[in-house]
């Protein structure tokens, strides 16, 4: 099978809503000549930054720079107390301990709004949590508890896609029991006297969930990126990554020694590029074929909310002979018509691909990471992997919690919960996203992903909308440099089906609010009853 | 404006009081933009005075210097034109 590789591309931003075309030599408008990988239309819009606020963001960041600097020099000549960490007196001539300079932006810009974060969460984190209020005297270096709890705040920033992050029902109930029967703590590692018969249970059911042979957990899912990448993959092998992978895949490439190339995020030109570059070419210098060729992208991108374009990744990794890595560990759980991830969500047979990889924090209410596949490889990783030969392993009440909630998932455990949380899931989603759509905010992202990002783009404006969303009772995750590109910051909301609509319609009215007042309605695409009142509109509407 | 239980709308401040409330709550919302814009919102006050003197010190010359010049560079331009002598 060919592949053409030019791709449709409307208007101002990349939202494409076509695809790869199977036959050589299509250019341009082919959309009815082509037979797709895809079954459904797959939509995802990036909005290109409007100039003047990319200028004036620019203009902010400057302004907090200077300021940084004046303080630095204040701090540095003792005219104002400094609360950072410092070398001793005695120690002033030493080779310095702490990097002053990289740390600029942490003290000069991160402190001044960063009572948006780390937010004591007195409950569960569930639909609805409570908060413990919390005040500054000298402008967020400390902070005090006044012993107020703010009841009841709606919570848009869990990962709580079903629901399952919840203190009562079948999966509390469970958890409690095999507490009592095996306690909290397992006392050892995986190969030592760490494998419960839960653990086996697990590993059995979540081989079953996935649709692949065999399967491993770990207690971490960060541990278990960063330490099984390296058993895989060594010096002379060859890792293709996406540009935004999560700081464990970066970090577990890292790690193994292999030669990393990084193509640009969700764009299949890029990859194919580089894999044929590789083949071709081979390892530099030597011109030998490299080893193993492992593609490294994950289901949901985290900040993006865009999903991987996986038929076609398929497809690549089936001509160049690659091996394909998928980090799903958000959209376990959170996509798909029976929430078993991305491969549900395009029909795709598991078994092209060669790790599963996914965490058990996000949909399953739990900690924990897993790796699926075939039998050999997982049991090549439970002697060769860093994490199950010297971490812990998973607590038996995580592990019940899971065992139970896949099950609810899964419509074992005789009811129609699962089946229900999950329609909820991608109700919810729809609906959120249309409306916040509607009311003109920049969102990024596919349209089927609980992940919603908002964008701020004004580091002032990161703070204020962290601050006027808790004054209405609304708990949000704002998120800037360097989790983001400078000037893209957003506020991150994940949809759960234990939102009500209800609950959904308090947030969007908040979030409206918030957003008329700090002006973050910067979207110029049309919008409900807002067709043509200005030029541009009215230019980009008649466009395509 | 309140509502009395008859049904009377009753006028509660003067006229020229309310227009003044308005323009009050209007430059402040322009004056939470602006602090927002330029991320003053995230400085503390004594900053917030620094940067707000230098900027009005900078402007006021600005208007002082046009002030000053304009009539010069008006009829120097006219002259230019040739629209007056």
């Amino acid at each position: 099978v060919f592949y053409c590789v030019s791709e449709c591309d409307f208007g101002k931003d990349r939202s494409s809503g076509l695809n790869w075309c199977v036959g050589r030599g299509c250019l341009g408008n082919h959309h009815a000549s082509c037979t797709s990988l895809y079954k459904k239309p797959f939509v995802e819009s990036f909005e290109e930054t409007p100039l003047l606020v990319a200028v004036l963001t620019y203009m902010g960041y400057g302004i907090l720079t200077i300021f940084g600097y004046l303080r630095d020099f204040l701090r540095d000549w003792k005219f104002e107390k400094c609360h950072l960490a410092r070398e001793r007196e005695e120690q002033k001539d030493f080779v310095p301990l702490y990097q002053d300079f990289e740390n600029f932006y942490t003290r000069n810009l991160y402190m001044r709004i960063r009572d948006n974060w780390n937010r004591p969460i007195h409950s569960v984190p569930g639909a609805k949590m409570d908060l413990v209020e919390r005040v500054t005297p000298d402008y967020n270096w400390t902070f005090e508890h006044t012993g107020k709890v703010l009841k009841d705040v709606i919570n848009m920033g869990s990962y709580n896609y079903l629901g399952f992050a919840e203190n009562t029902g079948t999966c509390a109930d469970a958890a409690s029991e095999c507490t009592v029967k095996y306690g909290v703590g397992v006392c050892s590692s995986r190969q030592e006297t760490g494998n419960l018969d839960k653990h086996e249970e697990l590993e059995k059911l979540v081989a079953r969930f996935l649709g692949v042979e065999s399967s491993m957990v770990f207690g971490m899912g960060f541990a278990t990126n960063s330490m099984n990448i390296p058993a895989l993959m060594g010096k002379g092998c060859l890792i293709l990554s996406d540009e935004l992978n999560h700081a464990s895949l970066v970090l577990g490439a890292r790690l193994s020694g292999a030669t990393i190339r990084v193509f640009k995020h969700n764009n299949m030109q890029s990859l194919e590029k580089l894999l044929w570059d590789a083949v071709v070419h081979g390892q530099p210098r030597t011109h030998r074929p490299w080893k193993k060729i492992l593609i490294l992208v994950e289901g949901i991108y985290s900040m993006e909310g865009s999903i991987v374009r996986l038929p076609e990744i398929i497809a690549l990794k089936k001509k160049y002979k690659a091996y394909l890595y998928l980090d799903e560990a958000h959209s376990i759980g959170a996509l798909g018509p029976r929430g078993r991830g991305v491969v549900d969500y395009f029909g795709l047979d598991p078994c092209d691909i060669d790790i599963m990889m996914g965490t058990f924090t996000k949909s399953f209410g739990s900690a924990g990471g897993y790796i699926g596949g075939k039998k050999d490889l997982v049991d090549y990783l439970r002697l060769h992997s860093h994490s199950a030969v010297y971490a812990t392993s998973m607590s038996p009440p995580i592990t019940q919690q899971i065992i139970t909630s896949m099950k609810c998932i899964m419509g074992e455990d005789g009811t129609t919960l699962g089946q229900e949380r999950l329609c909820q899931l991608s109700e919810n989603t729809t609906y959120f996203r249309r409306r916040l759509h509607e009311m003109g905010f920049i969102i990024y992202g596919n349209n089927d992903s609980p992940v919603v990002p908002l964008m701020l783009y004004m580091p002032a404006k990161i703070g204020a909308f962290g601050r006027e969303m808790l004054k209405r009772n609304i708990g949000t995750v704002v998120v800037g440099f360097p989790a983001t590109p400078i000037i893209e910051s957003r506020a991150r909301f994940c949809v759960s089906a234990a939102h009500t609509r209800e609950m959904l319609d308090t947030a969007l009215n908040a979030i409206s609010e918030v957003g008329d007042l700090l002006q973050l309605k910067y979207s110029r695409k049309n919008r409900h009853g807002r067709e043509g009142t200005d030029l541009f509109s009215y230019l980009e509407s008649h466009q395509d | 404006m309140i509502r009395t239980g008859r049904e009377r709308w009753v006028q509660r401040e003067p006229i020229e009081n309310m227009a003044l409330g308005d323009a009050w709550k209007q430059l402040s919302w322009f004056y939470y933009q602006y602090v927002l814009v330029t991320a003053l919102y995230m400085l503390e006050p004594w900053e917030r005075t620094i940067f707000n003197s230098l900027l009005i010190t900078v402007a006021a010359m600005a208007v002082y210097t046009g002030y000053v010049f304009m009539p010069q560079h008006i009829m120097a331009i006219l002259h230019y034109f040739e629209v007056v002598q």
